[in-house]
């Protein structure tokens, strides 16, 4: 349970395993099923939060006229297949808030950070692996009764997923009541359930790593995964705090941030920002992680400024904390403050532009395979940087006046999210699919998924930033009511029916995904020929992950190196005699030389 | 307490034999709790940190004469001590075990659970005369606070109570040793933080 | 305070602790029922004594002092943050 297990107990582990179906795959402590089963939760929300997504462009694309199949929908959603302006307001908050919380950060964290980080330090296991089990059994119900939300009388939040006071807390402004409610007591369900992953991720980092696994042989994933477990664990407990004080203010008649008895709004969005922004780097750094890991593969080569990469994480995740106020330049907030605010986020863009550069330096004089896993790697970055660059616009103050809450930030917000977490985010489901099902997906299926969302998605999202700069608003029902917009309906009709495709073409991937388990290629150890330890052990692997305890001899990206004999990598755990000294006053080919 | 050398190389649980990459120096449970407990030190932040920003930003909303025109401020210092002897009693309880003194451990455990419950209790009966006599949470920002701090910190101490009286069962049955006690550290740790948090909350609660 | 020896360790002296504490909460008692003296002294002076309470259960109760640099470094991490907050919003509402 602690440290290292002995030779005896680990064999034990990997080689009799007489759990019951209910143990093994139910109610698992085993990182691999727990990490499984929050990608199928996971997956599951992802969809939710696109079919939201659908809705909320329909009626943008057509607004007031009848949607499609809105037939099934209640009368409280609904009339005569017209979304109704309340339920819109739900849709664009449960939108985001799915997609954020339910989708995008557990497949980062929840998925890869349960599955990889023990296989790719050489643990066994979690440092805990009956709380990580508590951590996904939490999740659960956070889920659940996020999705009950919909079916109470008021409706489902409607308060935006940023939830800003007093609309949030008081139902007379939005007509929701008990759905906002709901959402509060979800969401600070769900913040346990991630405060004890991260405590669970930062332990086993920290102490399990195998004999060999310095802190600068760790792969840049498991790097990035650590990082952003600090930042869950600091920031995640702010959000509760908050949503606490804004359940209390809806039920128990506090004042925090209501203004008529003294309470302060700005103090919500602080604190929820306070929070937000390093929310939003746990969004993107496990991304950069999985990135940088697959890039290195696909390119042959080590990841170029490895040191670099590490400290450029940690610099975001320091940095991260210093930045929430960009969020409020239009809150009437204190402008000095805004000022300090404005200058730290343009500093944030340096760590970034570093991880960007480096990223480009691998590709430099590499020898590129194009695997499934690749193109999106190639798509995070490209993508990424164009995410990014609209946030340095965002960044300066006089410049957010004007666009803040148009569709210039929805367009930055979907490059970052879509163009980047969930295109790595498929680059990581693809290239680890193999070692956790044991079956190859259809690299032809994957190709055609990756050209048609990358094609709809630019379609889909571009144009976006033009609308925001026209001044089309944020979180409007019905933007034929401004004349000013009038000429921008094409362009709405556009994006939606991009959209559309969007959507329709992730069925590809749907089925590619389901279709790989039963009809996949039997995957072997080693599919990408990979350094990292993962490799090394079967796909999938036994629990207990190992017989032995591996040791680590080589920093986690020795692609083309000299040393490999078979193949043109070497694995991390490889045991190789150092190549004899070239010079003539070499030393004999006998005398260790260490790494 | 540090541990000399060459007790790292003999292995039992709480000195885990050296091995390369053992990051933190301390047990794997020892460091679970400290990471825990950093996560409470950002909640209890959230909520301290509003109080702190509300109370400045409005003074008007507390008593001209401060918290005491409200607050029970002698039976909530009579509580206080209480707590700090809870935390005597629970490192009284951790030392017993490192001695191998291990009669004397649930004895202290039991203490330390049975001082805990009376806090809580004080507390819910300061709740119930505060509410018969008008102050509520409802009432302006001072009852906001107020309830939402001090009901919170009652919350952890129930659940650290709850914890304590299972690690005291423990200790009764025998399930501690000289050479592992790491359960009895471990609550020892959430048991000495929350007392923290309540030295930090009675002073800008009660006496500010 | 203590050096660890190799069986029986020697302790902090937990009671000497808990006089201190003990003595600084009815100090704190005093000081707050104080009229005369000004309110930001009264103030500096109980998150004073709160400090110093704390530190003593932190660095003694929880063997904080004893601790490698590693526990020493994380536990410190978290205040920074906080009180990057509280002061960053405390500017709204000068």
């Amino acid at each position: 349970m602690t440290t290292v297990a002995t030779h005896s107990e680990a064999a034990a582990h990997a080689h009799v395993d007489d759990r019951s179906f209910l143990r093994k795959y139910i109610f698992s402590t085993d990182h691999k099923i727990i990490g499984i089963q929050f990608l199928l939760m996971s997956l599951l929300f992802l969809l939710v939060g696109g079919t939201l997504a659908m809705i909320i462009r329909w009626q943008q694309g057509y607004p007031g006229q009848a949607m499609p199949g809105a037939g099934v929908l209640p009368e409280t959603m609904a009339a005569d297949g017209i979304i109704l302006p309340e339920f819109y307001n739900s849709l664009v908050t449960m939108h985001g808030t799915f997609m954020v919380f339910f989708a995008i950060m557990p497949l980062l964290v929840g998925v890869f950070g349960n599955y990889l980080i023990p296989l790719k330090i050489g643990a066994a296991d979690m440092a805990f692996p009956r709380i990580n089990m508590a951590s996904f059994w939490i999740a659960v119900p956070a889920g659940i009764l996020m999705i009950v939300g919909f079916f109470v009388e008021g409706g489902h939040a409607a308060a935006g997923w940023t939830g800003y006071a007093p609309l949030s807390a008081v139902p007379e402004y939005t007509g929701v009541s008990l759905g906002q409610q709901i959402w509060c007591v979800s969401l600070i369900v769900l913040g346990l359930s991630s405060i004890l992953g991260s405590m669970n991720y930062i332990s086993t980092v920290i102490n399990l790593r195998a004999p060999g696994m310095t802190w600068f042989r760790l792969p840049l994933s498991i790097w990035a995964l650590f990082i952003t477990a600090i930042l869950v664990l600091l920031a995640m407990p702010i959000l509760s705090g908050a949503l606490i004080m804004l359940l209390f203010d809806q039920v128990l008649g506090t004042h925090f941030f209501l203004p008529a008895q003294g309470g302060q709004p700005l103090l919500w969005q602080h604190l929820f920002w306070f929070f937000g922004h390093p929310e939003v780097y746990i969004l993107i750094l496990p991304a950069m992680g999985f990135v940088s890991d697959i890039i290195a593969n696909g390119s042959r080569k080590p990841i170029f400024g490895y040191h670099s990469m590490v400290f450029a994480i940690a610099a975001i995740g320091f940095l991260g904390w210093m930045v929430w106020g960009h969020h409020m330049f239009q809150s009437g907030m204190n402008p000095t403050l805004g000022t300090s605010f404005m200058i730290s986020t343009m500093l944030i863009a340096v760590p970034s532009a570093i991880k960007t550069f480096n990223w480009l330096g691998t590709l430099w004089g590499g020898s590129i395979r194009f695997h499934v896993p690749m193109l999106h790697a190639l798509a995070f970055v490209s993508m990424f940087v164009i995410g990014g660059l609209s946030g340095v616009f965002m960044a300066s103050t006089p410049v957010d006046i004007y666009i803040h809450d148009t569709y210039f930030i929805v367009a930055h917000i979907h490059y970052v999210l879509f163009g980047g977490s969930l295109f790595a985010l498929f680059a990581a489901i693809t290239f680890w699919y193999p070692k956790m099902f044991g079956k190859l997906m259809s690299p032809r299926l994957g190709k055609l998924h990756f050209w048609l969302t990358f094609i709809f998605y630019n379609m889909t999202f571009f144009p976006m930033h033009q609308l925001g700069l026209q001044g089309h608003m944020r979180r409007i029902y019905d933007p034929t009511v401004y004349q000013f917009l009038d000429h921008l309906g094409g362009l709405n009709r556009f994006i939606t029916i991009s959209a559309f495709l969007l959507f329709a073409s992730q069925l590809i991937f749907a089925y590619s995904f389901i279709a790989g388990w039963f009809r996949g290629e039997k995957a072997p150890e080693n599919p990408w020929d990979d350094t990292g330890l993962e490799w090394t052990t079967p796909s999938p692997p036994p629990h207990g992950n190992w017989p032995e305890t591996p040791t680590v001899h080589h920093p986690p990206y020795e692609f083309s190196s000299p040393l490999a004999r078979d193949g043109d990598f070497l694995p991390q755990t490889r045991e190789v005699k150092p190549l004899p000294d070239p010079a003539p006053t070499s030393t004999p080919a006998d005398t260790p030389a260490s790494r | 307490m540090s541990h000399p050398a060459h007790a790292m190389t003999h292995g039992d649980a709480m000195h885990p034999p050296v091995k390369a990459e053992f990051g933190s120096g301390v047990y794997t449970e020892k460091l679970g709790m400290w990471v825990f407990l950093l996560s409470e030190v950002m909640f209890f932040t959230a909520l301290i940190g509003s109080y702190l920003i509300l109370r400045f930003s409005r003074p008007d909303a507390w008593p001209a004469g401060g918290p005491q025109e409200v607050l029970n401020i002698p039976v909530t210092a009579v509580n206080t001590f209480l707590l700090i002897c809870s935390s005597v009693t629970m490192v009284k309880a951790y030392a017993a075990a490192a001695d191998g003194k291990l009669n004397l451990l649930p004895l202290w455990l039991l203490a330390t659970t049975l001082i805990g419950a009376t806090f809580v209790g004080v507390q819910a009966y300061e709740y119930t005369e505060l509410v018969t006599h008008g102050f509520g949470p409802s009432s302006g920002l001072f009852g906001s606070t107020f309830y939402t701090m001090t009901g919170f910190h009652g919350f952890h101490v129930s659940m650290g109570v709850i914890c304590m009286a299972y690690v005291t069962l423990r200790a009764f049955r025998g399930k501690y040793s000289a050479t592992d006690h790491r359960g009895v550290e471990v609550i020892g740790l959430y048991w000495h933080f929350v007392d923290l948090v309540w030295i930090i909350l009675f002073t800008i609660v009660y006496l500010i | 305070m203590a050096e660890a020896s190799t069986t029986t360790h020697s302790h902090p002296r937990y009671f000497l602790i808990w006089f201190y504490l003990a003595a600084l909460t009815a100090i704190e008692i005093w000081v707050a029922q104080i009229g005369s003296w000004s309110r930001m002294f009264v103030i500096l002076t109980l998150v004073f004594l709160a400090v110093w309470k704390a530190l003593l259960v932190a660095l003694y109760f929880m063997h904080l002092k004893y601790e490698g640099r590693q526990i020493k470094l994380m536990v410190v991490a978290p205040l920074p943050l906080a009180v990057i907050l509280i002061l960053a919003v405390l500017q709204e509402f000068r």
